[in-house]
């Protein structure tokens, strides 16, 4: 698969790590070249700098061919406008979002995009957690 | 009328300074950053609310549910975008308008289905294009849900349409001249109007249908002396 992913983050650099090692071709992209630290030296993948919701850096990663769009970069409204436009203008198949607030995240959800919310899934996991330690 | 202004900034703080001029509309304008919402409270005090417009439990919290009109007008397209669908999607904000201020956006906003699209290089253009004494065609709004574009044109001499009726000059279909304004003023038209060089056409048009429109009220290539 052609996998562009936005943002270098832990996640975001996690993912290309792995995808690349699945035999996938991976373009990451960040505003902040720093970002790029977090992957291997020998990472396989592209590496671009620039804005994930910008056409012209969009087209570069190359979104007219992809098959996936991964949206994780830090801010929740540039991820979607990000996304929206990879699956709205681009037509990429497969777009999976981060959004932190869990409302924005089953709003979108039910808009279309397939999105996830890492806070839903921290309460949920903290919350089995304490209580699985509380009854023992 | 309740209305609801996202975004503080020159664009917000204008329009909030004319809404709350009319005597019927209750205005909040919404503020991210803490210290401009605080210069802007000083000023125009009670209606200025710092918060981020585009989170739900936050719009809640202003009376969302209640509004009749919300405006997004930030500098990031991606609040405006999302503020947008949060207004109408979760909210059912009758009628919703967001900014674009990078003009690539512009297409994806018609296409998620905001009712109208204030484009500040749109606007500029229009600005500069109204300007220039051979100007036809300005697109003055767009409704981008029911794909229509409120325009004014200038009807020039030697064109198809002048000295015809509005009926003889057979507008494209769907296309709807709400105002026609001459040397005696704006007129409500009908069939029989006539239409006079340089009379001043406010239309409603349906997307596609601008190039014939244009054409029809243009005059052909100047003929040079």
């Amino acid at each position: 698969m052609r996998v562009i992913i936005m943002g270098c983050g832990r996640v975001g650099a996690g993912l290309a790590q792995r995808l690349v090692t699945e035999g996938h071709a991976v373009t990451v992209l960040d505003t902040d070249s720093f970002a790029f630290r977090r992957l291997l030296p020998e990472f396989k993948g592209r590496r671009l700098q620039g804005s994930g919701t910008d056409d012209r850096l969009l087209i570069e990663a190359g979104v007219e061919q992809a098959d996936v769009f991964v949206a994780v970069a830090s801010g929740d409204n540039r991820n979607i406008l990000a996304s929206e436009k990879a699956k709205e203008i681009y037509g990429v198949k497969t777009v999976v979002t981060r959004v932190k607030d869990p409302l924005r995240a089953q709003l979108f959800n039910s808009l279309g995009l397939r999105t996830f919310s890492p806070t839903s899934v921290g309460i949920e996991l903290a919350h089995d957690a304490l209580v699985d330690e509380a009854g023992r | 009328m309740y209305i609801i202004v996202v975004g503080g900034g020159n664009v917000g703080y204008g329009l909030a300074l004319e809404l709350q001029r009319l005597p019927d509309y209750e205005v909040t304008i919404v503020e991210l950053n803490s210290r401009r919402a605080a210069s802007l409270r000083e000023e125009l005090g009670e209606m200025v609310v710092h918060g981020d417009g585009s989170e739900i439990a936050f719009l809640e919290g202003v009376g969302a549910s209640r509004a009749d009109l919300l405006i997004a007008v930030t500098a990031d397209d991606g609040a405006n975008l999302v503020t947008s669908q949060v207004a109408h999607h979760w909210f059912k904000v009758p009628r919703v308008i967001a900014r674009v201020n990078d003009p690539h956006n512009e297409a994806l906003f018609s296409r998620m289905g905001v009712d109208s699209i204030v484009s500040a290089s749109g606007a500029v253009m229009a600005q500069i294009e109204a300007t220039l004494p051979e100007h036809t065609l300005i697109p003055l709004m767009a409704l981008e849900s029911a794909g229509l574009r409120i325009v004014s044109m200038r009807v020039q001499s030697g064109s198809t349409v002048a000295g015809q009726t509005l009926k003889e000059a057979q507008f494209p279909a769907g296309v709807l001249i709400t105002i026609v304004i001459g040397a005696e003023g704006a007129a409500t038209p009908d069939g029989t109007t006539v239409l006079q060089p340089g009379d001043e056409i406010v239309a409603v048009v349906p997307r596609g249908a601008e190039e014939t429109l244009r054409d029809m009220v243009t005059a052909g290539p100047a003929v040079e002396d």
